[in-house]
């Protein structure tokens, strides 16, 4: 019985927290027409015609351009992240460099509101001739991802036996070696993690491709309000649907695959936080 | 020896100082300076060096108190909102996730999703004649409030914020409660402690400090508040809603108001700074 009110109450939560997206997918499915006469959440005549119409837009409204533009900027930010993180948190740990210093500094940026440096890294931009541009907002994420990719790093190498790297230093082996053949392949799961984590962070940025951002480089989620505003009259619904479903899916199928170790990992940065 | 450790360590670390140092720190800089300078679009390369102008301008205008009440009021009530759910439901349902994961990666959908779209989605949602929620509200009660207008824009995004992020709290009180050792609810039982006693007394005391991280990771995002806000609101809803990132946002790029945007940010700044110097201190203290 109890579980019966259990369950009960994980279908209601579970559907008004995913009540938008519920909508959303069922608006992306429905004519024009229909939208106007049935906006309920029952489709009568299921169509693809919106999903047809966001795919083969005019080069004014481009998806593809805002996809592969978050994209890029995702991976770059995710990537260039790691790259500069992980020697960084290997000196952390082993090292004790800045464990007193650094790693707090960085790990409270993650509560520090990036708007903050919002201007000034915009002028920055403009003077280097970086505006609208993915490199550009790649960079921005870079700063974006650091933290949590230096906490979920810090907490990998920690794990690591300290004998493995001794053994390696016995043999010869260079800091920047060990490093690279034992630490690195040792951690590659948390590594994984890190680069998922700052991925979906990176896809789902708003404020600063808002900012940095005119034409070229739009990523998807700024890129989706455009459809919002285009074609005279009013919001053509069902296409601004099935834009959103379209931004939404590549973090979400990422989230659902990976969804065990999420949970892990938020915990580890909240401990930090 | 010792010193040529130190100095393979400090080379291992350099690329990201060098990194945080180039892309923050100048900009921190930047920033300083030109919220003590006369400064326009036109003027950017030379400031004017000008005193405390643009931060008296910031600290007198009425839209920059406004803009903190409501990030303020904004922060506590969803973080708090959040956490009450997010805890009611990882406890209370725990037993349904005993030998399955499914139901935890469902709740966990929204948490994926782009804060701005999710906004984008609630416009939808929310819209008089294509949205499902005034259709149903009129079909049943032949009424349905305008949620974007002044009035009742402010409850709704609370909502809309709360129920994307209570999951990030459920998840957090999730684990700790899983954490907790079965042999500590066993001899509660034993002792004849039941349901509610066993979780004040036991349970709720261990995922205390799960509670306390929740409530402020919470409370910063709250406060910081910008894509969805904006794509609901924008600065609409007579100004109601315009969080301090918002602020901030339109002094510089709508109303080319640089100064006042710049001064702002170091107001923002110092103040985060001075609550994370504060909570840190706290904590180590505690930890001690």
């Amino acid at each position: 019985m109890l579980n019966a009110i259990r369950w009960a109450v994980f279908a209601l939560a579970a559907f008004a927290m995913n009540f938008p997206l519920i909508v959303t997918l069922v608006t992306s499915f429905k004519s024009a027409r229909e939208i106007s006469t049935n906006p309920g959440l029952w489709i009568n005549a299921p169509t693809l015609e919106n999903y047809v119409t966001v795919l083969t837009v005019s080069d004014r409204l481009n998806i593809f351009l805002y996809l592969a533009n978050s994209f890029a900027i995702a991976a770059m930010g995710t990537l260039l992240a790691v790259l500069l993180a992980l020697p960084a948190a290997y000196a952390i740990v082993r090292g004790r460099f800045g464990e007193k210093t650094l790693l707090p500094l960085i790990v409270n940026l993650r509560a520090v509101p990036l708007v903050i440096f919002a201007i000034p890294i915009y002028m920055m931009f403009q003077f280097m001739g970086l505006l609208d541009t993915r490199f550009g907002l790649g960079l921005v994420m870079t700063i974006v991802n650091i933290p949590l990719v230096l906490i979920i790093l810090v907490n990998a190498i920690s794990d690591v036996p300290f004998e493995l790297d001794e053994a390696a230093m016995i043999d010869g082996v260079s800091r920047p070696g060990i490093l690279v053949k034992i630490i690195a392949p040792v951690i590659r799961p948390a590594i994984v993690t890190s680069m998922i984590f700052g991925f979906i962070t990176a896809w789902n940025e708003f404020l600063f491709g808002l900012m940095l951002t005119t034409s070229k480089a739009v990523p998807v989620t700024v890129g989706a309000s455009f459809f919002f505003a285009a074609s005279g009259g009013g919001v053509q619904w069902g296409v601004a649907a099935a834009v959103m479903m379209v931004g939404a899916l590549p973090p979400m199928l990422l989230g659902l695959v990976m969804y065990r170790k999420i949970s892990g990992t938020m915990m580890a940065g909240a401990v930090k936080g | 020896m010792e010193t040529t450790h130190r100095t393979e360590w400090t080379l291992l670390a350099t690329p990201l100082v060098a990194f945080l140092l180039v892309c923050l720190g100048f900009p921190a800089i930047v920033n300083l300076i030109y919220s003590v300078s006369e400064i326009s679009f036109e003027t950017l390369r030379n400031p004017q060096i000008s005193g405390f102008g643009n931060f008296v301008a910031v600290l007198t205008d009425e839209a920059f108190w406004r803009a903190n009440w409501f990030s303020l009021r904004f922060g506590l009530l969803t973080a708090v909102l959040e956490c009450l759910i997010g805890l009611g439901l990882a406890v209370f349902l725990a037993p349904l996730f005993k030998n399955r994961s499914w139901p935890i990666a469902i709740l966990m959908l929204p948490l994926m999703v782009a804060p701005a779209l999710m906004g984008l989605m609630y416009r939808l949602v929310l819209h008089e004649f294509a949205g499902p929620v005034p259709h149903y509200l009129w079909a049943w009660f032949g009424n349905s409030p305008s949620f974007l207008g002044p009035n009742s824009a402010f409850w709704t995004l609370i909502v809309v914020e709360t129920l994307q992020w209570t999951p990030f709290a459920f998840l957090l009180f999730h684990m700790a409660y899983q954490a907790i050792p079965e042999e500590l609810r066993e001899a509660a039982a034993i002792d004849g402690a039941t349901g509610f006693a066993r979780f004040w007394r036991i349970e709720l005391p261990l995922m205390l400090p799960t509670l306390a991280a929740a409530l402020l990771i919470r409370f910063i995002d709250g406060f910081r508040v910008f894509d969805n806000v904006y794509v609901l609101t924008g600065s609409g809803a007579g100004g109601s809603t315009t969080s301090l990132s918002i602020y901030i946002y339109e002094a510089f790029f709508k109303q080319a108001a640089i100064g006042k945007a710049v001064a702002a940010s170091v107001v923002l700044f110092v103040a985060s700074f001075m609550v994370l110097y504060g909570l840190n201190r706290f904590a180590r203290r505690r930890r001690r």
